[in-house]
């Protein structure tokens, strides 16, 4: 069993030094999509944390015993069977948020977080290290979806989790909100802004010229 | 991964113990999910009829939908009433599809304005009461293409089947601060009070009550939006039973 302090790399490590959006640039695509509602993004950022930490659990699990051959098929199919379940669960207990986000929840299929954690990470270490480096990615992933859902939200629309917060224009009050950020092109930016102040702040993060 | 996993035999059972396992977990989720998941599905359509109705939810959505909103099933070409279909049976987006009980618009040389290509041979219609037993509203399911795919909604129409009481959609993929402005209720309140058949307009419709504002910024799906509306209030559509509410069919 690993020590804490390594523990603790894998768990931590993701959201800000490593993270899978902001230095790897995986997983942009569902980061554009439902992030134009704070709730949208926090549902999202759960099923995916779950994704990613049980996929790798699973993989880990069993990886002694996958053909090299057809690993690639295994993961997949591991990975959208919890898709499904995410996907019925979500449909179960939380309707309304399922219909919005259905085409997203199961397009984390294909989101390269999922696959790139199974492949890199999984394949090569115990079931335990890799459910925290799951859990850790999903982290990561998470703090770019509530950042760039926070601003587009409050921005784009005054409200935050629904609620009003700047009182609009067409509601009486002051804000004119930028239509811009309800529209997914906006969230290039934002995640572009993201990165700059990422890699401002740490240094080793900003890529060698050629 | 040593190289005693790369037989074909070994590739083969590991495969298909995996494909078994998932398959299992799956169909676990799925049938057991399914109950809730359909509840939730007509509670989401009841709560979108009482919110069309205009009807405050007291306690739960489905007690509150029995007690004041009566189903029935209208025959879309007579505009009768049809005693024998089961008005729950009807899913707005798939019973279109049943080739037993609907047809394509084109076979019969209907004009397809709303761009729904099928519809049902019958259809529910859901009658509010007022506490006398009167009728309040009549509120019909609609649905027409708008500008990226079909939104789903409800008119609700006042008892004299002219007046509109209001108009609700409660599944599109319009854009969304543009077309999806359609579940605003900034621009819903604006139908109210308005009599068929109504044109969406661009500029100023106030005072005219068969025109309304369109969406700045969504014409095509303030188009698609009054389509919708013409079309099953149309002779095609409610026309028939629309016109059989007028002579006071209801009463």
């Amino acid at each position: 069993m690993a020590d804490t302090k390594e523990m603790k790399a894998v768990l931590f490590g993701p959201v800000l030094a490593n993270n899978p959006i902001a230095l790897q640039v995986l997983g942009i695509c569902s980061a554009l999509a439902v992030t134009s509602s704070l709730k949208n993004a926090l549902i999202m950022s759960i099923a995916l944390t779950l994704v990613t930490a049980f996929s790798s659990f699973f993989i880990s699990l069993i990886r002694n015993q996958i053909p090299s051959s057809v690993r690639i098929i295994v993961q997949m199919t591991i990975i959208a069977s919890l898709v499904i379940v995410v996907d019925q669960v979500l449909q179960a207990f939380s309707y309304a948020t399922a219909k919005e986000l259905s085409v997203f929840v199961g397009l984390i299929i294909t989101n390269c977080i999922v696959m790139g954690r199974a492949e890199a990470y999984a394949m090569k270490s115990p079931p335990v290290m890799s459910f925290l480096d799951g859990i850790g990615n999903g982290l990561g992933y998470s703090v770019v979806l509530l950042t760039v859902g926070f601003i587009r939200e409050l921005f784009g629309k005054g409200t935050l989790f629904g609620v009003d917060i700047i009182p609009l224009v067409q509601d009486g009050g002051w804000y004119q909100p930028m239509g811009l950020l309800i529209l997914p092109p906006s969230a290039f930016f934002i995640i572009g802004l993201f990165i700059w102040v990422l890699r401002t702040y740490k240094k080793d993060q900003v890529e060698a010229k050629a | 991964m040593s190289s005693k996993n790369e037989s074909i035999g070994k590739t083969l059972a590991v495969v298909v113990a995996l494909c078994l396992v998932c398959a299992i977990i799956v169909s676990f989720a799925s049938v057991q999910l399914r109950p809730l998941q359909q509840a939730n599905k007509t509670q989401d359509i009841q709560k979108n009829i009482l919110a069309a109705a205009e009807i405050e939810n007291s306690g739960s959505v489905s007690d509150t939908f029995n007690a004041k909103i009566e189903s029935r099933v209208v025959d879309m070409n007579t505009g009768d009433f049809v005693k024998d279909v089961d008005p729950t049976s009807f899913d707005f987006e798939q019973t279109k599809f049943d080739p037993k009980r609907s047809f394509a618009l084109k076979d019969k040389g209907i004009k397809d304005t709303a761009g729904i290509q099928r519809m049902t041979k019958n259809s529910p219609v859901y009658i509010s009461k007022k506490a006398d037993g009167s009728t309040d509203a009549i509120i019909l399911p609609i649905q027409g293409y708008g500008l990226w795919g079909i939104m789903y909604g409800f008119l609700a129409l006042e008892s004299d089947g002219e007046t509109v009481k209001n108009i609700i959609f409660y599944k599109h993929q319009e854009t969304p601060g543009l077309g999806g402005e359609i579940q605003n209720p900034q621009w819903t309140s604006k139908w109210e009070g308005k009599e068929l058949p109504i044109d969406v307009v661009k500029g100023n419709a106030s005072g005219n009550e068969h025109k309304v504002d369109g969406i700045s910024g969504a014409t095509l799906t303030s188009n698609g939006v009054e389509h919708t509306v013409d079309f099953w209030t149309g002779k095609n559509g409610f026309g028939p039973f629309l016109a059989k509410v007028r002579k006071g069919a209801l009463n």
